[in-house]
């Protein structure tokens, strides 16, 4: 059950695309910067097929410029070791 | 003639003496000079109030000014003969509009009684340090801390020479981050408290 | 367990991000996510009326996993059309303050005690029926507030009037409205306003009697703002004894001399006459004069008691009396300059302005409240501009229901739901509904509110249960008050929802829900009926005032007129209320009405709100065939009333040789037991102060900020003086906002009030200063 949070770059000026397009996925959660263009994105899904899933879509974006990870959690990996 | 001009006094003085009760407060200089904010909102057109050039931005803002609430150089050229007389600042940024020089929207003074304007803002002739300075700033006052979902931004900044809430934050001229889209109403302190960010938060306890 | 741990994983992450965010783009702002700390994200939307004043904002409270989280002006809602004020804006937040009550307390052995809420509700049950047995019914009183819900005063009002057969039931509306309603019934002979704010977007001319309508009541004053602005034959006058928001926001200002907004009106009634600007055809069909006693008193003696007499007078008598108003003679005691009087009286006689006058407060709390609510009426019937779209004299009010809990319900001495406790007709009809021997109603009134702390401090009251307000910070004279309640003897219990000074001289406090933590309705000031559900639950064992009240009820022997179960209580209490208004001039709307729509104006006849009343073409409820029927008089009749002008209670002198005024700010809400445990409003206004003239404070040598202290021959406080700030009296005055308990000014007022309407001059006392 993976949480994590990316800073999420828009293309030059998608920045109103690219918060819709993330809050049409699902398990997404968007917190727009209401100055500069950038997105903060807190993804939590219920397992490892969706979390795949989801970056997957994520990787298809067109409005997204890049993706990079602040924050990673995940409840599965702790358990099993 | 001497006993007759007294007696003209007088009268004048009975006169302004009833007068005076009403007249005793000065009506534009209490409350932050709220009576601008009420003035500039009748005085402004309609479609002037909800104009948005979006030429401004807060990056250009603060890049004027030393740190927040600092008065903001002059950015652009002054004519030579410029002497400080304050009607040529004022005919631009009393009420704003198109410069066809400049080729923009022209930013509107929050105080245009204060008319010495070259006393605080300051011309850029060159961009050279005499010696380099160890001088920080401060952090802007960040945008849209409401203290709760939806509600209303608390006034971030001190009210002292930016009274009139519309000057800054309505029409072409305005810096677009902070230009409002609800210009129609117009007791803007209605809605918007105080709350300078520079000052810290207090608590309501009650006294033992 | 695991959904709060998951909560916190994603705020953590969430917080990751922003910091990175921030390290790596300086200034990087990401408006208000901290704030919110709820999962689902989702938030669901419910209406109520705003909690504040009583203006009756609608607003949508956003609900997210059970909290409060968000308010939005409800755009369904005529009142304010989707825009709220500050207070209103952030009025959730003061669910949640830190120090809320949760838990019943009760003192023993001088100590406050947490029990369980049963216990406390045994207590005050035992202690009620014990001071009743022992010292007669008339020991025991209830003392409510126009935040109380309509149902919170109909159970009240029937526990004590109708089961317990004691008139004792009094609200702190008597504080703020009794005057207004005196003003009603004399002139109209029914109550509650003849117009409605639609009025606001017809009128050319609004002026403000002693009304600082910018932070008062600033959602219907930017509607007035909005109004000039789009029309260009609009004009607003403050008329007023202190200069505002109000004040710079008006056309024109014009300042009277405190209590001689008598004089002036009288002045602007002979205008009127003298150039012919009576609508004749309107006051020959409608209106009739009428003269009362005078010299008439200040009620600051114990047992002190009043009665008036009407007297017919003709329309001559009447001009003859205004003969000592010209604009002239009240130039010299008003200080109103001739000419702006004159200028007042051709706006409200030229027949082609439409003229709405507003005030509250400043005309209420006045010695002579009642009589200047009539000379105002007197000025627009005179020109017959009243009951027609723009054409209005309007009373506003402070509370969310003062108008629906008070004045409608009848929570005050001598009133029953419909009709007085003294005619026999309204007892049978209220006995009937009760579901009580009609011997039970007293048809004699006990104590009006002041007499009733009073009667308190004298012993003749042992017994007082006080809901929903505060009255030890905001009663006149307040320390014989407080001195009063905790005398030996006295049992106090308090509901309330956060520790106050009142709750300080309690011997039980019940812990209160908060406006919509419980379903319930208010009334506005334009007689709207506003339902809200409970939205949020309550803490801890907090229970709304209404079901306190059938609690106790049920143990002193009431279940028959009791009978209802918490699930249905709130709907079973208004239709069985609804019966007592039944008929035109004053039906309500249906219970499944009122939880469907954002409010309904009654007189709710056949599905349709009533705007104006008295007016032919709107009201259903005129018989007489004419345009106009003021059916509230026997005679039809509005009536016109000779009044005087009348020095107020206590005048400055030599020796205490200042005004002192009271008052609210925009942030904060009376007392401000609410609004100071809301973080935006609190900081914008953390403390009181005094405000005074700048000439005064050079003349004292004081600057802003420093401590001054006010004198009066009740009392005395210290305060920080403020010049130039939110307001600025004129020379010889200052004022105080009321809310901060650690500035309790009432300590200083004095106790006089109106002799008919009983309600208290908060705005004129006589005080010295020194500098602290």
């Amino acid at each position: 059950m993976p949480i994590f949070s990316y800073l999420a770059m828009p293309k030059s000026g998608a920045k109103e695309a690219l918060c819709a397009d993330l809050a049409a996925l699902s398990h997404c959660e968007v917190i727009p910067s209401d100055n500069q263009e950038i997105v903060v994105l807190v993804t939590d899904t219920p397992d490892e097929t969706t979390e795949d899933k989801l970056q997957k879509s994520l990787n298809n974006l067109q409005s997204l410029q890049s993706l990079s990870l602040a924050f990673g959690y995940d409840d599965q990996e702790k358990q099993g070791r | 003639m001497m006993k007759l001009s007294t007696l003209f006094l007088l009268c004048a003085f009975i006169f302004t003496g009833s007068k005076a009760f009403s007249a005793s407060v000065d009506l534009s200089d209490f409350d932050n000079q709220g009576k601008k904010i009420y003035e500039a909102y009748d005085a402004t057109p309609q479609i002037y109030m909800s104009a948005d050039s979006g030429n401004r931005n807060l990056a250009d803002f603060y890049d004027l000014r030393q740190y927040p609430g600092s008065p903001p150089r002059i950015p652009h050229e002054v004519d030579l003969t410029f002497s400080g007389d304050e009607t040529d600042c004022l005919s631009c940024h009393a009420k704003g509009g198109y410069s066809q020089e400049f080729g923009k929207f022209v930013p509107v003074t929050p105080h245009p009684e204060n008319s010495l304007c070259y006393q605080c803002h300051a011309q850029v002739l060159t961009e050279e340090k005499f010696v380099e300075t160890e001088w920080k700033s401060i952090m802007p006052p960040r945008l849209g801390r409401s203290f709760l979902g939806g509600s209303p931004p608390p006034i971030p900044h001190s009210l002292q020479m930016r009274e009139n809430c519309i000057s800054c934050h309505t029409g072409p001229g305005a810096v677009v981050e902070i230009r409002v889209d609800h210009s129609a109403r117009g007791n803007c302190r209605q809605c918007h408290a105080p709350a300078v960010q520079t000052t810290p938060l207090q608590e309501f306890v009650r006294k033992p | 367990m695991k959904l709060n741990r998951r909560r916190f994983l994603k705020y953590a992450a969430a917080s990751s991000a922003v910091a990175t965010a921030g390290a790596l783009f300086p200034g990087v702002s990401f408006g208000n996510w901290q704030n919110l700390t709820n999962n689902s994200g989702i938030i669901s939307w419910q209406k109520a009326p705003c909690r504040f004043c009583g203006t009756g904002c609608g607003v949508l409270v956003g609900v997210s996993d059970g909290r409060a989280v968000a308010v939005k002006g409800d755009p369904n809602c005529s009142v304010n059309k989707g825009l709220c004020c500050m207070k209103g804006y952030h009025s959730v937040q003061m669910l949640y303050g830190k120090d809320r009550i949760t838990t019943a307390k009760v003192r023993k052995n001088g100590e406050m005690v947490e029990v369980p809420i049963k216990e406390a509700l045994d207590l005050i049950a035992e202690k009620l029926q014990e001071t009743k047995d022992k010292h007669g019914k008339d020991s025991v009183a209830i003392y409510g507030s126009g935040q109380w819900t309509i149902p919170d005063g109909y159970v009240a009002s029937k526990l004590f009037k109708g089961c317990l057969g004691t008139n004792n039931v009094e609200a702190n509306a008597r504080l703020c409205m009794a005057s207004a309603v005196t003003g009603f019934m004399t002139s109209f002979g029914i109550d509650e306003p003849m117009g409605c704010y639609e009025d606001m977007d017809h009128a050319n001319v609004f002026i403000t009697w002693g009304n600082n309508m910018a932070e008062m009541h600033p959602v219907l004053f930017s509607r007035m703002l909005a109004n000039r602005k789009r029309r260009t034959n609009v004009t607003v006058i403050d008329f007023a004894t202190r200069s505002t928001r109000t004040s710079q926001a008006a056309d024109k200002s014009i300042l009277f001399k405190p209590q001689t907004d008598l004089a002036v009106a009288n002045a602007i009634c002979y205008e009127i006459i003298k150039n012919d600007w009576v609508n004749w055809n309107f006051v020959n069909e409608h209106v009739s004069f009428h003269k009362g006693k005078t010299n008439i008193g200040y009620g600051t003696e114990d047992h002190f008691a009043f009665k008036d007499k009407a007297e017919s007078i003709n329309f001559e008598e009447y001009k003859l009396f205004l003969e000592d108003y010209t604009p002239e003679k009240v130039e010299k005691i008003s200080g109103v300059s001739a000419r702006d009087i004159k200028y007042m009286a051709a706006l409200y006689g030229d027949p082609s302005l439409k003229v709405t006058s507003f005030w509250c407060m400043g005309m209420n709390q006045h010695t002579r409240g009642t009589w200047i609510n009539n000379l105002v009426y007197n000025i627009h019937l005179l020109v017959g501009k009243i009951s027609t779209p723009g054409n209005s004299p309007f009373s506003l009010t402070g509370q969310p229901s003062a108008c629906g809990t008070v004045r409608e319900v009848g929570t005050l001495t001598h009133k029953l739901p419909h009709g007085v406790v003294m005619k026999e007709p309204h007892r049978e009809m209220a006995a009937e509904i009760w579901d009580v021997p009609v011997s039970n109603i007293d048809p004699k009134p006990t104590y009006h509110t002041v007499e009733m702390f009073r009667a308190l401090d004298r012993g003749d009251i042992k017994f007082i249960w006080i809901q929903v307000t505060n009255p030890m910070v905001t009663m006149p004279n307040l320390r014989r008050y407080r001195d009063g309640a905790l005398k030996d003897d006295r049992f106090v219990v308090v509901s309330d929802v956060y520790p106050t000074p009142t709750t300080d001289v309690a011997d039980v406090i019940l812990p209160a829900a908060l406006w919509v933590e419980q379903e319930g309705m208010f009334g506005n000031s334009e007689r709207r009926t506003q339902h809200f559900a409970e939205i949020v639950k309550p803490p801890g064992e907090a229970m709304s005032d209404t079901w306190q009240i059938i609690e106790v009820a049920k143990r002193l022997g009431f279940e028959k007129q009791f009978p209802w179960t918490q699930d249905d209580y709130i709907g079973k209490i208004w239709e069985e209320y609804r019966k007592f208004h039944a008929g035109p001039k004053h039906e309500m709307a249906s219970y499944e009405v009122l939880k469907k729509r954002s409010g309904v104006q009654w007189p709710f006849v056949d599905g349709k709100e009533t705007r104006w009343r008295f007016n032919a073409k709107h009201d259903p409820a005129c018989t007489n065939g004419k345009d106009f029927d003021f059916y509230g008089k026997k005679d039809h009749k509005a009536w016109i009333w000779a009044r005087p002008y009348e020095p107020a209670a206590e005048s400055p002198d030599s020796e205490y040789n200042f005004w002192l005024n009271t008052g609210r700010v925009i942030e904060h809400w009376h007392t401000g037991s609410m609004t100071r445990r809301i973080p935006v409003l609190h900081n914008a206004v953390p403390s009181s102060y005094v405000e005074l003239n700048p000439e005064d404070a050079a003349e004292l040598g004081i600057v802003n900020g420093e401590m001054v202290k006010i004198i009066s021959r009740r009392g005395e406080i210290t305060i920080p003086a403020q010049i130039k700030g939110r307001g600025v009296p004129p020379r010889g005055m200052v004022f105080v906002p009321f809310f901060d308990e650690s500035y309790l000014v009432n300590e200083v007022t004095l106790d006089a009030f109106c002799p008919i309407s009983k309600q208290p001059d908060y705005k004129k006392c006589a005080v010295r200063l020194e500098k602290a």
